[in-house]
């Protein structure tokens, strides 16, 4: 065979390469972070405790400035310096606490990491199923290289935290602009 | 269920023929490119990210009817505070769980027709054949459903449901508008027929259609309901706890949600 055709083979697997180093780092991180999650999980005494432990971890693991940004939409281009951070603080604490309050003491959910893929470049989408309380979800985890790789999205059952939560900016965002957001966000961690 | 450890080769394997398979795809992917913004930079990885802002899908509804439908949906939320929520507790608390998940478990393996016909009108014959297979195997080893033994056999388990709104998806017809209906929550137009659709074929029904007007024919009809108020509540809280908006936040968990099973 002339080696002029394997050239396209080459290329093709090279960026093929490159695609699945990148899927299969992200499972591992995604897996890192279900373990530390479980394990604090499993230390914590009470629901209160179980979201102060969380925090760092979530943090970690999670880029809570690119989730603010995507669920505030084209919008957050509007948004000063200050507003941006107060949002971002606010939607973080709100995001912590939804995810903590999924668990009940004493149960253990058992998560199950699929092979990953990546839709585009730079992001990588993980399947997983979750057995939890005798139910079994499906919840993709969507994960961005900035960096390095972090949590995104979480997708359950098909539905998007970050869709949830734009649907509902969006709405807020046109009744008052940024301040409108960022008032609703106070409300909403104000009232569990 | 099994976790195979992620540095094993065969799992190597199958990511590395999943990726290949992904890259020979890589057009069809739901992300779609971003907008360019103005000013033009394009530089630096945290402009990169503030590009992708107006990607999102975010599940949008045609929702001519949203001051009617917010009426309903608060009238609802009172309706599940102050009687759902105490009929489910209550269940809860005097059923013990094993007798509930038979119950569950025996009034979904008696929905089997409707997932049968849907998966036949679907085209979908394998799933069709499936749901025999686990309805049979439910309903003997099982015991009337109380159990769930087909779960533990591979060709049997994790069938993915089917009703006849979804039917209607495949179909190509959309959703119409989006309507909460009273008591029963987010729907639409589409959905709503498709309810209907769902009630007649479900057995449990079949009694209170044939023979309405008695007492007794909805005795089996409401323990159905008082069955799936604690799984129907927990979605619900699911949807609007945490939320801004508790309306748009369970409209948008609603037509997502649909939009999966949908896919599946």
């Amino acid at each position: 065979m002339n080696l002029r055709h394997l050239f396209p083979l080459a290329a093709a697997l090279w960026i093929c390469g490159t695609a699945l180093a990148s899927t299969v780092e992200a499972e591992k991180r995604l897996q890192v972070a279900v373990d530390e999650v479980l394990g604090a999980a499993d230390k914590a005494p009470n629901a209160a405790a179980l979201m102060a432990s969380l925090r760092p971890i979530l943090q970690k693991h999670i880029s809570f400035s690119a989730m603010t940004r995507r669920a505030v939409g084209p919008g957050w281009r509007q948004f000063t310096e200050d507003q941006a951070r107060k949002a971002t603080d606010l939607f973080t604490t709100l995001i912590i606490r939804t995810y903590s309050s999924k668990f009940t003491p004493g149960q253990r959910p058992v998560v199950n990491i699929k092979p990953a893929t990546s839709p585009a470049p730079g992001r990588v989408e993980v399947p997983t199923t979750l057995v939890y309380e005798g139910s079994r979800y499906d919840v993709v985890y969507r994960l961005e290289e900035a960096e390095s790789w972090r949590i995104t999205d979480v997708v359950i059952e098909g539905v998007s935290l970050i869709a949830n939560y734009r649907t509902q900016f969006d709405s807020q965002f046109k009744k008052g602009g940024a301040n409108a957001v960022i008032g609703a966000l106070s409300q909403s961690v104000a009232n569990p | 269920m099994k976790r195979i450890p992620s540095s094993s080769p065969f799992v190597f394997l199958v990511v590395a023929a999943l990726a290949l398979s992904g890259c020979a795809s890589a057009g069809k992917n739901r992300y779609t490119e971003p907008a360019p913004v103005g000013g033009g930079k394009s530089d630096g990885k945290s402009v990169k990210l503030l590009d992708d802002l107006d990607e999102y899908d975010t599940a949008a509804i045609f929702d001519p009817l949203e001051p009617l439908n917010r009426a309903t949906f608060w009238l609802n939320d009172q309706i599940y505070t102050f009687v759902f929520r105490p009929v489910s507790k209550g269940y809860e608390t005097i059923v013990p769980k094993v007798v509930r998940s038979g119950v569950h478990n025996a009034f979904e393996n008696v929905k089997y027709p409707v997932r049968l016909v849907n998966n036949a009108l679907q085209g979908n014959f394998k799933r069709a054949g499936q749901e025999t297979g686990r309805f049979l195997v439910n309903s003997t080893v099982g015991i009337g459903g109380l159990g769930r033994p087909a779960d533990h056999i591979p060709a049997l388990a994790d069938v993915p449901t089917a009703d006849t709104a979804q039917t209607f998806s495949k179909w190509g017809i959309g959703h119409g508008a989006y309507l909460v209906l009273p008591v029963l929550g987010p729907s639409s137009l589409r959905d709503t027929v498709g309810l209907a659709g769902d009630y007649a074929l479900n057995p449990v029904n079949w009694v209170s259609i044939l023979y309405g007007g008695y007492t007794w024919t909805i005795a089996i009809p409401s323990t159905n309901s008082v069955r799936s108020l604690p799984v129907q509540l927990g979605a619900y809280d699911a949807a609007i706890k945490n939320s801004l908006d508790r309306y748009l936040a369970a409209r948008s968990s609603y037509v997502q949600y649909r939009a999966e099973a949908a896919a599946k």
